[in-house]
C-alpha cells in the first residue's frame, strides 16, 4: 500500500482506485461492512453514499492538517477525525432517512473501523495535497459502492425479485414464474457473491507478484 | 522593515515545530479535539428536532399499519367523525386504567427492563418467552358514535429467532378476533417472515379465542384446516416450513390474552359491556 | 443461570460475529493463515472483547444513556450520540494496556503476537460488540456474557477457517481464486453451517 513515486494527476486519482485498486477486491479492505448490509439496494447504496462521504471528508481534514500532526500521536487523532465525521453522517441519515437508518443499524457506527479509511489517510492524505486527497477519498469510496452496489442489486433481485421495492421478477407466491432464492437473504450468500467477484477481477486483471495465496 | 508578525507566522511556527516537542502534540490535540467536539455537538443540536419528528411518525404509521392489516378497521379509522380511537394505559394486573401515565410518552419496552416496575416471569408460565413483563401497557379502543367496536392490543414475544411484535385486535365481544397484525420480526427470509404477510395475516379474521367453558383454544395449526371442522374456528392455517415461528405466534397470542397479560383487562371490558 | 448460558451459545453461535455478521473480516482473512497465528490473535481479540463490552456498558449507563445525568439536575441530557468517539477510544486504551501488561510480564506472547496487537484496535467485531450491546440494551451481567460469548464465537471462527485454509494448501486452487478468493467461499460454507444453530433452545 505504499503511495507513488509522484502525485498523480486528479483524473488517476480518482480512476485508480476503482477498477486497478478497488479496495475491496483487490486490497480486501473495508469489507465487514460491505456485506452485512447488501441484503437490499436501498441499504447499500445508503451505506455507499455514507462511506464516500466520510472519506472524501477524512482525506480532506487529515491531508489539510498532515504537517501539523505528529507522528507519535498520528493513530489516535485520525480515528478521532473519523469518529466525528461517522457520528455527524450518522445523525445526519437519522434525521432524513429514518427508516433505512434503522435497518443499517450499527453498521454505520462501523465505518469508524472500516479498514479503507485509516488505509487511505495512512497511506495517501498523510502525504498528498487536499484536492488530491479528496478525489483519492471519492474514488476510493465509489470503488467500495460500486462492489456493495453489485452484491445488493444480486442479492435483492434473486432472493426477493425486486429492486430498490419494485418487483422487477414477478414472484411465484404472487402469480409470478419467479421463484426466490432464499439463500441470497441470508449471510453466506454475501460471501459467495464476493469471492466470485474476486475471482471474476483477478482472472481479469491478474495482481502484481508477491500477493501469494 | 518590520518583522511579520500576527497569527499567520504562528501558525507556521507551531508547524515548523519538531515532532517530539510537547508543546506542538499538546496544542495540535486540544485544537483537533475542540473542532471535533463542535462539529458533532453542532450537528446533533441542529438535526435532534429532525429525529424527534421521525420518532413521532413511526408511532403513527405504526397504528396506520395496524389499520390496514385489520379488516374494516382502517374504513372505520379513516372516516372522519365515525370512529374515535383513544389510547390508554392500562395496569395489566388488575385490568384497570393507570392514574396518571400519559399514553403518549408510556415506553413499555423500558419500563420492561426496570426491576421496580416490572416482574419477573417463571418460565412454566412465560408462555411469550419475555423473561419480564411490565406492569403496564398501552390499549386502543375504537368506538363508533360511542359503541365499543374494537379492541386493539400490542403484543410480543419470541418467535423462531426473534422476536415478534404486532398488534391483535378483537371485537367488542372480547373473544372474536377481528384482526392481527405484525411489525417486526426477524424470522427466516421467506418462509417464517411471511408472518408479516397480508396474505397469511388474513387468516386470522373471525376467529375465537376460547371456546363456551372459556378455555383457551387459540393456535397456528400445523396441518391444514377443513372450515367444516368445528375446532376450525380456533385455528389458524400455518406456514409451510415455519412451524416453530407459528408456534410462537400462538404462545404470544395466549399469554397475552391468558391471565398473565389482559386477560383482566378484557374481563372488565365484559363486565362494563354488560 | 440457563440465561446466561443461552446467551453465551446465542452471541458465540448463532450470531456469529464473524459468520452472521461479517464483522472482523479484514484481519479475518489476513490472519488466518495459520492456525498458531489464528489462535494467538483469536485469544487477544476474546479478551479485549470480553472486557471491553461490560466496561463500555458501565460508561454507557452512568455518562452517556438519556438521563444519565439525572443525579445532577439535568434528566434531559442524552449523550448517546458520543457513544462511537467513547468505544474506540476504550478500546483503544485497553488494547494499549494490554500491549503494555504483555510487554513486562509475557514478553514472549508479545512477540508472537508482533504487529497484530495494535491492528485489534480497528477490528470492527470490538466495536460491533459493544454498539450491539446498547442498541439490545443489555445489562451488565448480560453484557460480561455476550463480551466474553461474542469474543469466544469470532476466535472460534477464526481459528475454524485458520484450519481448513491449511488444509487447502494441498487443494488445486483455480489462479483466479487463491488466497482471497477461496477463503470468501470457505468462509461462506462456514458460514452456512453456523445457520444450523439458529432455533437451539435450552430448557
Amino acid at each position: 500500500m505504499s503511495p507513488g513515486p509522484a502525485a498523480p494527476t486528479p483524473l488517476r486519482a480518482l480512476w485508480r482506485p476503482l477498477v486497478d485498486e478497488n479496495p475491496v477486491a483487490l486490497q480486501v479492505l473495508g469489507v465487514c461492512s460491505a456485506l452485512a448490509v447488501t441484503r437490499s439496494l436501498a441499504t447499500a447504496l445508503l451505506m455507499s453514499a455514507a462511506v464516500i462521504a466520510v472519506l472524501a471528508g477524512s482525506s480532506a481534514l487529515i491531508s489539510a492538517l498532515r504537517h501539523w500532526i505528529p507522528r507519535q500521536v498520528r493513530l489516535i487523532l485520525e480515528i478521532t477525525i473519523i469518529a466525528s465525521l461517522v457520528t455527524v453522517v450518522d445523525q445526519v441519515l437519522a434525521a432524513f432517512f429514518w427508516d433505512l437508518s434503522r435497518e443499517l443499524s450499527v453498521f454505520v457506527g462501523l465505518i469508524v473501523t472500516n479498514c479503507i479509511l485509516l488505509g487511505r489517510a495512512e497511506s495517501f492524505a498523510l502525504a498528498q495535497p487536499v484536492h488530491l486527497s479528496v478525489l483519492d477519498g471519492i474514488g476510493n469510496g465509489l470503488g467500495y459502492a460500486a462492489v456493495l452496489v453489485l452484491v445488493g442489486s444480486v442479492r435483492e433481485l434473486l432472493g426477493r425479485g425486486e429492486l430498490l421495492g419494485h418487483t422487477v421478477l414477478a414472484t411465484a407466491d404472487s402469480g409470478g414464474w419467479f421463484q426466490p432464492v432464499g439463500l441470497m437473504l441470508l449471510p453466506p450468500s454475501a460471501f459467495f457473491l464476493i469471492g466470485t467477484l474476486v475471482w471474476a477481477l483477478r482472472s481479469a486483471r491478474p495482481p502484481e507478484k508477491g500477493e501469494g495465496p | 522593515m518590520a518583522e511579520p508578525t500576527g497569527p499567520r507566522t504562528g501558525w507556521r511556527r507551531l508547524r515548523d515545530l519538531p515532532d517530539d516537542s510537547p508543546r506542538k502534540t499538546v496544542i495540535v490535540t486540544l485544537a483537533v479535539c475542540l473542532f471535533c467536539s463542535a462539529l458533532v455537538a453542532g450537528s446533533v443540536v441542529w438535526l435532534r428536532p429532525h429525529q424527534l419528528a421521525h420518532r413521532e411518525r413511526e408511532r403513527e404509521a405504526r397504528l396506520l399499519a395496524l389499520a390496514a392489516a385489520v379488516p374494516g378497521l382502517e374504513g372505520m379509522v379513516s372516516g372522519l367523525g365515525e370512529a374515535e380511537v383513544t389510547a390508554r394505559v392500562v395496569d395489566l394486573d388488575t385490568g384497570r386504567a393507570a392514574e396518571g401515565i400519559d399514553p403518549d410518552t408510556f415506553d413499555a419496552q423500558e419500563e420492561a427492563r426496570d426491576p421496580e416496575r416490572s416482574r419477573e416471569l417463571d418460565p412454566e408460565v412465560d408462555l411469550a418467552r419475555i423473561g419480564r413483563r411490565p406492569r403496564h401497557a398501552t390499549v386502543y379502543m375504537v368506538r363508533e358514535r360511542g359503541d365499543l367496536r374494537l379492541i386493539v392490543l400490542p403484543v410480543y414475544g419470541a418467535g423462531y429467532a426473534s422476536t415478534l411484535r404486532g398488534f391483535l385486535a378483537l371485537a367488542a365481544d372480547t373473544n372474536t378476533i377481528r384482526g392481527i397484525g405484525i411489525y417486526e420480526q426477524g424470522e427466516t427470509p421467506g418462509i417464517g417472515d411471511q408472518v408479516q404477510d397480508p396474505a397469511w395475516l388474513a387468516h386470522w379474521p373471525g376467529k375465537l379465542l376460547r371456546d363456551e367453558t372459556g378455555a383457551l383454544r387459540i393456535r397456528v395449526a400445523k396441518e391444514r384446516i377443513d372450515p367444516r371442522d368445528p375446532e376450525a374456528s380456533f385455528a389458524v392455517e400455518g406456514i409451510s416450513g415455519a412451524t416453530r415461528t407459528g408456534a410462537g405466534v400462538t404462545r404470544i397470542v395466549r399469554f397475552w390474552t391468558g391471565p398473565l397479560g389482559f386477560g383482566p383487562f378484557l374481563a372488565r371490558i365484559r363486565e362494563e359491556e354488560s | 443461570m440457563s440465561d446466561a448460558f443461552a446467551l453465551f451459545l446465542r452471541a458465540s453461535l448463532v450470531e456469529n460475529l464473524a459468520l452472521a455478521y461479517f464483522l472482523g473480516m479484514c484481519m479475518f482473512l489476513a490472519v488466518s493463515r495459520r492456525l498458531g497465528t489464528a489462535f494467538g490473535f483469536g485469544l487477544v481479540v476474546f479478551i479485549v472483547q470480553a472486557v471491553t463490552v461490560p466496561l463500555n456498558h458501565l460508561i454507557f449507563t452512568a455518562l452517556l444513556r438519556s438521563g444519565a445525568w439525572s443525579w445532577a439536575g439535568l434528566p434531559e441530557v442524552d449523550l448517546g450520540f458520543l457513544r462511537l468517539l467513547t468505544f474506540v477510544g476504550v478500546i483503544a486504551a485497553f488494547v494499549q494496556v494490554l500491549e503494555l501488561v504483555l510487554d513486562r510480564y509475557f514478553p514472549v506472547l508479545a512477540s508472537s503476537f508482533g504487529v497484530y496487537l495494535p491492528l485489534v484496535t480497528v477490528n470492527c467485531a470490538l466495536l460491533g460488540g459493544s454498539l450491539f450491546m446498547v442498541e439490545r440494551h443489555y445489562d451488565l451481567a448480560q453484557s460480561v456474557v455476550y463480551g466474553a460469548g461474542s469474543g469466544f464465537g469470532w476466535a472460534l471462527a477464526l481459528c475454524l477457517l485458520a484450519a481448513l485454509r491449511e488444509k487447502l494448501a494441498y487443494s488445486d486452487v483455480p489462479e483466479g481464486l487463491r488466497g482471497i478468493g477461496i477463503t470468501f467461499m470457505v468462509a461462506g460454507l462456514l458460514s452456512l453451517a453456523f445457520l444450523g444453530f439458529a432455533g437451539i433452545e435450552l430448557r
